[in-house]
């Protein structure tokens, strides 16, 4: 599925003619390809006060083989041409006095960002500020990150990252994933980590290797992506879906080297099948069964609230928030079928978090999931597992095809980088949350909706 | 074989049928008289494996080394008919229907074996429908009979000598009730079997020339009928025999018959071709080890 | 009957199977050929156990229904599925036993210990079927193109006739006796004196256990969906006596006709496959065994001349299968009985109770005895789902398989199924 606009507004003539009017320019963005280096330039690292990060941030850059450059002058100078990522370690804020550094470092580097570019905030949680003066400084850094994403031009991403103290360690997951291609269509985010033990380093290329991975809803769409992209990171993938998509779903396992799994994830005994299919497939070498889970399955049945019958209400909810809550629960039931460090990712929606005319049953159980992650983060956390959501917002696929031109063109454009993102974009932020070195990251919901005017 | 056989009169290369029917034919009227005393014969006659396989496959009978019982037949037929058709045979040959077939193999005859053959007539026999006489066919291989036939012809309206005996035209068979197979017999069987036996008899070929014998239809020829059920049991046959057959009413085309087998003793069977829908016999038959 | 001569050798276990839906003729699967089905099946079976790249020990497959040119069907499709290139295949064809005799020499070189690993299955369309050219057409070609000059091309040409543009078509009957099946399976049920309303309540029975079975999921892993058909499409849910009652037979004649389109099977398209391994091979690539394969038997009757009903064979095989293994017809905790017709299946259960058939047919003391008749086709049958001739087998094999995994370790189940040309295909399997 082409974007034909963005393909047009970056052809010679294009450019001329989308400038002159005033029309919106989306960039091409910069998406993950194995074998590539983290980031297509230099990384230039400043700080607001006396921060913390600095070597943290430095290492994780130098083991990725990206050059540290000096930091941009006021006047412009930069010793190493346009920085693909500007990094501000925001970790030395006291006062809201102290932005003014944050303002002299990013307002030179930005101006000569990259396409493509990154920029990421590191600060402490405002809620473990020693003062209101700390809080209001760290909570400003939000409002800042957003509107630098809404500033930021071709297809460059700016996103928060709150590190609390202790969760140093855990960084290093987060920040190689806001700088890559993994996160093209991840912007204006904020993340709050949480202090966690990491396994030793990971397979760049390879991060789940090794890792057996439930998807479900993996016969098309943003299921088939996600148990792609979990595949070739190393993933085993048991693709799930109702026997009804077999054929798909089969298509599906057959590409990526998974197995297909025909289940009705809302029939009464789906947990107990899931649970002893993962026993009697994948258990061996003491440890768990499964490693990653991915609740992705979903439907819609979109009706005004008014005209909505039970059916379409219960269905929905059925799918998507109670099957996720059954499975969820029967795995951590089962003995020895959920592995200690497990992943669990749950796809919520934009809908859920903004809501959408037509589908009160939709989004509520989108913003439902949301709720569950939060709530389930701390006893998951004990196992040193984590739980997360992912929200997508304006994801290009077979259903928004069939959509007017009309309707699916505005939907596509309403965000800072103007154009709808792909299923793939979606199954890159899930498959970091599912990497090992992922523990930090915990009880989240992260949009992966280029940063959607809508509910933002 | 009677010790006086009288001498036979050798021919070089088997008569054209087609010729045959047409003397036949015109020399039809003013026959009468007994039978003569004339054979035919052929010597070293070698089976031509292009006709042996048209005729294998037009009558369902496996294609092998060994012939089937019927097949000599094919050899023996045209010189019969040369018998039948000279003016000095007693019955006109139209009109003339084969009521009875014997045939015996006395030891499989393989394809490749050059065949000595003779054929004459014998026991003018009347019957109450009329006369009837046998047309006998002997083969031989190095000098010894390996296969002989009586194709017993019957002729409406005509008269034996006096004193002629009884004609026997019977093939006594046991219950047979048990339908083995189902045969779908085309309107083109009777000019299929023509084409390779060269019995051009037009009741055979078509239905207007068989109307102008007195058919409804083309009716398929009794030869024809019996080597199929010969192929219905090809298999199940042991190697010397003698398959007995009675030609009952005529099988006409195209038609759905049933062929109806019984086990009788250990390699013996006693057969019947019926319509399938009104139960017409148009052939009885037993099947016996020598 | 030799008893308890079986060399010593390890049995092969059933992992699990895969199957497309079954069409009807000329329906969902009209424009699919039978490389298409198999493959679509094949694939299934890659996709459930994750056997992508592998080389298996081999594929062995059929086709009753098969063009000239899948003379190598089964390497073909698997050539064309996700399996290593390098997995040999083969093909067999045993009528409606093609699929149980695929399976039975599968496991037998697994039990011999010759391979590790291999798939049985079967397909059949009757909609894609076989057309040939005319017998007479077809000689007049082929001499054409023998001929080598235009003189002999002419004489060759000289044969033609428009009459032979005619295709010959496929007919459901035995070569030897002219007779459709149903015409022969009527026979058998006016000996047995099978009545319609049992006929009838069969079919019922068939159509609501297979409901059921997919109402509880049951194939959820055996069947994968193909071209928009994700359950048998035969299949009457609400199917009842009444209805049954309404259709006019359709074998047989006259007052005692009994067998209807309702109580016998319709032609159908489709396709199954089953893997099956050595306990160590399925341990290693850490997939389950659902069951074993214990023995199998082949038997033959003789329709045409001997007297005895063309489907009728199965009866003979199962005494000398249960003898070898010391076991009683009662043994058995399921029983999968191939409804080719649902008058076969009460035949067969009759011939098996009778003291005197079972005396003077089979040389028993006593009759095998009757079988439990709600351990019968407790998941429906080809009735309700439909009847691809060589994929029947694998279906029958897979699904049985399962339902002795599901009763627990040490339960037993028996395969009888009846084919074209009088023979008959039995098996034994175990959890």
């Amino acid at each position: 599925m082409s974007d034909w606009y963005r393909d047009f507004a970056n052809s010679g003539f294009g450019t001329t003619i989308t400038k002159q009017l005033g029309l919106p320019r989306p960039g091409v963005l910069r998406r993950y390809e194995p074998g590539g280096p983290l980031l297509p330039g230099t990384a230039v690292i400043g700080s607001a006060g006396e921060g913390r990060l600095r070597d943290t941030v430095s290492a994780v850059l130098k083991d990725a083989g990206v050059t540290v450059q000096s930091p941009v002058t006021a006047d412009g100078a930069s010793d190493g041409g346009k920085p693909a990522a500007v990094i501000l370690d925001a970790t030395g804020l006291s006062t809201p006095g102290d932005l003014t550094a944050a303002h002299d470092f990013l307002a030179p580097a930005l101006k000569r960002l990259r396409p493509s570019g990154r920029v990421i905030l590191l600060a402490d949680p405002p809620s473990d500020a020693a003062s209101p003066a700390q809080a209001a400084a760290r909570q400003a850094l939000d409002g800042l990150v957003r509107s630098i994403g809404k500033e930021l031009r071709e297809g460059s991403t700016a996103n928060l990252l709150y590190v609390p103290a202790g969760a140093e360690g855990a960084l290093a997951s987060p920040l190689r994933f806001f700088l890559s291609g993994r996160s093209a269509y991840v912007d204006g985010q904020v993340v709050t980590l949480s202090a966690a033990t990491l396994p030793a380093a990971e397979d760049d290329e390879k991060p789940l290797a090794g890792k057996v991975a439930v998807v479900t809803g993996a016969a098309r769409g943003i299921g088939a992506a996600i148990a792609k992209v979990m595949a070739r990171d190393g993933a085993h993938v048991v693709a799930v879906d109702v026997p009804a998509s077999g054929q798909s779903l089969a298509e599906v396992a057959n590409e990526i080297g998974g197995t297909a799994f025909q289940l009705d994830i809302t029939a009464d005994d789906a947990p107990q099948r899931l649970v002893e299919h993962l026993r009697e497939r994948h258990s061996g070498g003491g440890q768990g069964c499964v490693d990653i889970v991915v609740h992705n399955a979903g439907i819609t049945r979109d009706k005004l609230l008014v005209n909505m019958d039970a059916a379409r209400w219960n269905s929905v909810m059925a799918v998507n928030l109670q099957a996720q809550l059954d499975i969820t629960q029967a795995l951590l039931d089962a003995d020895g079928v959920l592995n200690d460090d497990a992943r669990i990712v749950c796809v919520s929606s934009q809908s859920g978090i903004a809501g959408n005319r037509g589908q009160t049953n939709y989004a509520a159980s989108k913003a439902g999931v949301i709720g569950m992650v939060r709530a389930w983060a701390p006893v998951f956390a004990e196992r040193r597992a984590t739980i997360n959501a992912v929200a997508p917002g304006f994801i290009v696929t077979e259903m928004t095809a069939k959509m007017p031109l009309g309707t699916r063109e505005v939907g596509s454009r309403l965000n800072s980088l103007q154009q709808g993102g792909l299923p793939v974009d979606v199954a890159e932020t899930i498959a970091w949350l599912s990497q090992p070195g992922s523990g930090g990251v915990n009880g989240q919901t992260v949009r992966v909706c280029g940063q959607s005017l809508l509910g933002a | 074989m009677a010790a006086a056989k009288p001498e036979s009169k050798v021919l070089e290369t088997a008569p054209n049928l087609g010729l045959l029917y047409a003397k036949a034919t015109a020399t039809a009227f003013g026959r009468g008289g007994d039978l003569p005393g004339t054979r035919l014969a052929r010597h070293g006659v070698v089976v031509d494996p292009g006709h042996f396989s048209a005729y294998a496959r037009v009558c369902r009978l496996p294609l092998g080394d060994v012939l089937p019982a019927t097949y000599p037949h094919m050899l023996t037929f045209p010189l019969q008919m040369a018998l039948m058709s000279d003016r000095s045979f007693p019955l006109a040959m139209p009109g003339l229907v084969h009521a009875r077939n014997r045939i015996t193999v006395l030891r499989p005859i393989r394809t490749d074996e050059p065949l000595d053959l003779e054929v004459w007539a014998e026991n003018f026999a009347q019957h109450r429908s009329g006369a009837a006489v046998d047309l006998r066919a002997t083969v031989s291989s190095g000098g010894t009979e390996v296969w002989r036939s009586t194709s017993t012809y019957l002729a409406r309206g005509a008269t034996a000598p006096d004193g002629a005996p009884e004609a026997d035209i019977q093939v006594p068979v046991g219950e047979l009730e048990r339908v083995a197979a189902t045969w779908r017999i085309p309107d083109d069987a009777g000019r299929r079997y023509a084409k390779v036996s060269g019995d051009v008899n037009p009741i055979h070929l078509s239905g207007l020339t068989a109307k102008a014998f007195g058919f409804k239809r083309a009716i398929a020829h009794g030869m024809w009928v019996k080597a199929r059920v010969l192929g219905a049991l090809a298999g199940r046959l042991p190697d010397a025999l003698t398959v007995d057959v009675a030609f009952r009413k005529p099988l006409l085309l195209p038609s759905t018959v049933a062929l109806a087998t019984a086990a009788v003793g250990a390699d013996g069977w006693d057969v019947a071709v019926r319509n399938s829908k009104g139960g017409t016999e148009h052939l009885v038959g037993t099947i016996r080890p020598l | 009957m030799a008893s308890n001569t079986k060399p010593t050798t390890r049995k092969a276990a059933i992992v699990g199977g895969n199957r497309i839906p079954f069409a009807r003729s000329n329906s969902k699967y009209a424009q699919a050929s039978n490389q298409d089905m198999l493959t679509a099946t094949l694939d299934g079976l890659v996709a459930r156990f994750g056997l992508q790249g592998k080389v298996l020990g081999e594929v062995v497959a059929g086709a009753v229904l098969k063009h000239s040119r899948d003379f190598n069907l089964t390497r073909e499709s698997v050539l064309g599925s996700k399996l290593s290139a390098t997995t040999p295949a083969y093909d067999v064809q045993q009528a409606c036993g093609t699929g149980l005799e695929a399976a039975i020499l599968v496991a037998n070189k697994i039990a011999l210990g010759q391979i590790e690993s291999g798939i049985a299955g079967g397909v059949d369309t009757t909609s894609d079927a076989p057309l040939a050219v005319n017998d007479d057409l077809r000689r007049v070609l082929i001499s054409l193109n023998n001929a080598k000059t235009m003189q002999d091309r002419l004489r060759a040409l000289g044969g033609f006739r428009p009459g032979m543009l005619a295709p010959e078509i496929p007919r459901n009957a035995e070569p030897r006796t002219g007779l459709a099946m149903g015409d022969h399976a009527a026979i058998t049920a006016k000996e047995w004196e099978i009545g319609r309303e049992e006929q009838d309540e069969l079919t019922v029975r068939s159509h609501h256990n297979l409901a059921a079975a997919y109402d509880r999921g049951f194939f959820d892993d055996l069947l994968t969906p193909y071209l928009g058909l994700s359950r048998d499409q035969n299949l009457r849910p609400d199917s009842s006596i009444e209805k049954l009652a309404k259709l006019n037979p359709v074998f047989g004649k006259g007052e005692g006709a009994t067998m209807t389109a309702g109580n016998s099977t319709p032609l159908s398209d489709g396709a199954s496959a089953v893997l099956l391994a050595s306990d160590e091979w399925a341990e290693a690539q850490g997939l389950p065994v659902l069951a074993h394969f214990v023995d199998g038997q082949t038997a033959a009757v003789d329709y045409v001349h001997g007297g005895e009903g063309l489907l009728m064979a199965p009866v003979y095989a199962m005494p000398v299968m249960l003898a070898r293994n010391g076991l009683t017809l009662q043994d058995f905790d399921f029983y999968e009985i191939h409804e080719a017709f649902a008058s076969t299946v009460l035949a067969t259960m009759k011939a098996w109770e009778d003291p005197a058939f079972c005396k003077e047919k089979l040389g028993l003391d006593a009759p095998l005895g009757s079988i439990d008749r709600s351990k019968l086709n407790v998941n429906g049958s080809s009735l309700a789902a439909g009847h691809p001739f060589a994929a029947t087998g694998g279906r029958i094999v897979a699904s049985l398989a399962k339902m002795l995994h599901e009763a627990g370790p040490g339960k037993r189940g028996l395969i009888s199924i009846c084919a074209a040309g009088g023979q008959g295909v039995v098996a034994i399997l175990e959890s």
